[in-house]
């Protein structure tokens, strides 16, 4: 787990030694279980860093929004120093300006999920190890924090910082590698529908857009006013393009942080595609995002020689 | 209604060495099928193969040079793995598998593409004409008859 006292002095102590301007973390929201992304600039407001099970977004996707040479720490997990690696190899920021400041992560915590399994108001929150105390209006109950976990957490493979500067707090074990498929053993028809299923119930907010590291283009591909690429509606044709085409966009990309999925305000399931596309990958070009600093993402290389099932 | 499978064939503009073939593809396709035509198959982005399933096409084939045939040295190599890759995540999200294909042409070919779409159409109507990922399909925006 995270030494919360041992992560506040070295923020403290890079803002006070001027390494960097701003550091980037987490402060509590304004209800429990929620946490909002922030900008640290001095010693004084170190006070409020939280890291908790419920720092939902990934601070990666906030990094294109400062220039490039801006000196910037980040408090960074795995999925974040993923994101932050494969940024780097595509050019979109600088690592020698940024200061990476690694914590070891024990995965987050579903808050829809914890809120939906209570009638009564929760009024806060708290984690030791494996137990989630919740305190609710009328009493307080334990729950496992296993049974809790995001999808994307349940496997996650990469929950230790790669790359980063300095790591604070013990690392965990490198879990095993296996991905929950959703449409394993079904049959064409079957995962047709539940694609469909999935993918039908959009509203074309774009909050998954919006909170995914990797999704930076300045302009994308469903704003295209000419020529249209898809329906902008929420339409059959408009909801099917875009979950499929953004899903083919983060082939070999996606890092698996999850924070679609977390950003969904109708908790559209999304990362099956993406997990069974990097899973390809994988066994094809023997690509994993983040595992190397210098590798390209098997769609921006080829090679010469390669066969596939339609050149043997 | 006993109609033929719709075909569109993404055609890179080098790929047909022979002029005979070119003239055939450009002339005297048959009406099921609708030929676009592009600089090169690494211009073939995911997005129009999609197009084309979801206007209501049965089978979408493209055409593209060999390895190291490329007008642009190595275009054809990117759309290699991209394609590819984008059929195999149709499959996956449920379209039959075989609706989308690739052909590669060498310069000694001639030929080849009547005879790969004749393959191609016997193979689509044993999957048969229903189609999913259909969303929309205006008849006279894609020019198709039936």
């Amino acid at each position: 787990m995270t030494n919360l006292n041992a992560l506040k002095q070295e923020v403290s102590r890079i803002l006070k030694e001027k390494t960097v301007s701003m550091v980037m973390g987490f402060k509590d929201g304004s209800l429990p279980m929620r946490t909002q992304p922030a900008f640290f600039t001095s010693p004084s407001e170190v006070k409020h860093l939280i890291a908790n099970g419920f720092c939902t977004n990934n601070l990666a996707t906030l990094l294109k929004q400062f220039k490039p040479d801006k000196k910037i720490g980040i408090i960074c997990r795995g999925c974040e120093s993923s994101a932050i690696r494969a940024l780097i190899i595509e050019h979109q920021i600088n690592r020698e300006n940024l200061y990476l400041i690694g914590i070891p992560c024990a995965g987050l915590l579903d808050w829809k999920e914890i809120s939906r399994s209570f009638t009564q108001e929760i009024t806060s929150v708290s984690e030791e190890g494996n137990q989630v105390t919740i305190t609710f209006s009328g009493g307080e109950r334990s729950l496992l924090r296993s049974d809790y976990l995001h999808r994307a957490c349940k496997q996650c493979q990469h929950p230790n910082p790669v790359g980063t500067d300095i790591v604070i707090g013990e690392l965990s074990p490198e879990p095993e590698h296996s991905i929950m498929d959703e449409l394993a053993g079904k049959s064409a028809d079957e995962r047709y529908e539940f694609f469909k299923e999935e993918a039908e119930r959009c509203i074309r907010c774009y909050a998954c857009r919006e909170a995914c590291p990797m999704c930076y283009c300045a302009e994308c591909f469903v704003d295209h006013i000419t020529p249209r690429w898809c329906e902008s509606m929420i339409s059959k044709g408009g909801t099917h393009a875009w979950h499929i085409i953004r899903a083919f966009h983060q082939t070999g990309r996606c890092v698996g942080c999850g924070a679609c999925e977390r950003a969904c305000p109708m908790e559209i399931k999304m990362e099956y595609i993406t997990d069974r596309l990097n899973e390809d990958m994988r066994s094809l070009y023997g690509f994993e995002v983040g595992e190397s600093d210098t590798d390209l993402p098997p769609f921006a290389t080829f090679q010469l020689d390669e066969k596939n099932r339609f050149l043997k | 209604m006993n109609r033929k499978p719709r075909i569109f064939l993404f055609q890179c503009q080098y790929c047909l060495a022979s002029s005979d073939d070119q003239d055939w593809v450009e002339n005297s396709l048959p009406e099921n099928i609708k030929l676009i035509k592009t600089p090169c198959s690494g211009r073939i982005s995911p997005l129009f193969i999609l197009n084309a399933v979801q206007s209501g096409a049965e089978g979408v084939l493209v055409s593209g040079c060999m390895p190291e045939k490329c007008h642009y040295k190595s275009g054809n190599l990117g759309a290699r793995r991209q394609l590819d890759e984008f059929a195999r995540q149709l499959e996956y999200l449920g379209l039959d598998e075989g609706r989308i294909r690739f052909i590669w042409m060498d310069l000694d070919e001639r030929g080849k593409i009547q005879k790969e779409l004749d393959l191609f159409e016997q193979e689509l109507a044993k999957l048969g004409l229903k189609q999913k990922f259909v969303a929309t399909f205006d008849k006279e925006k894609i020019g198709f008859e039936s």
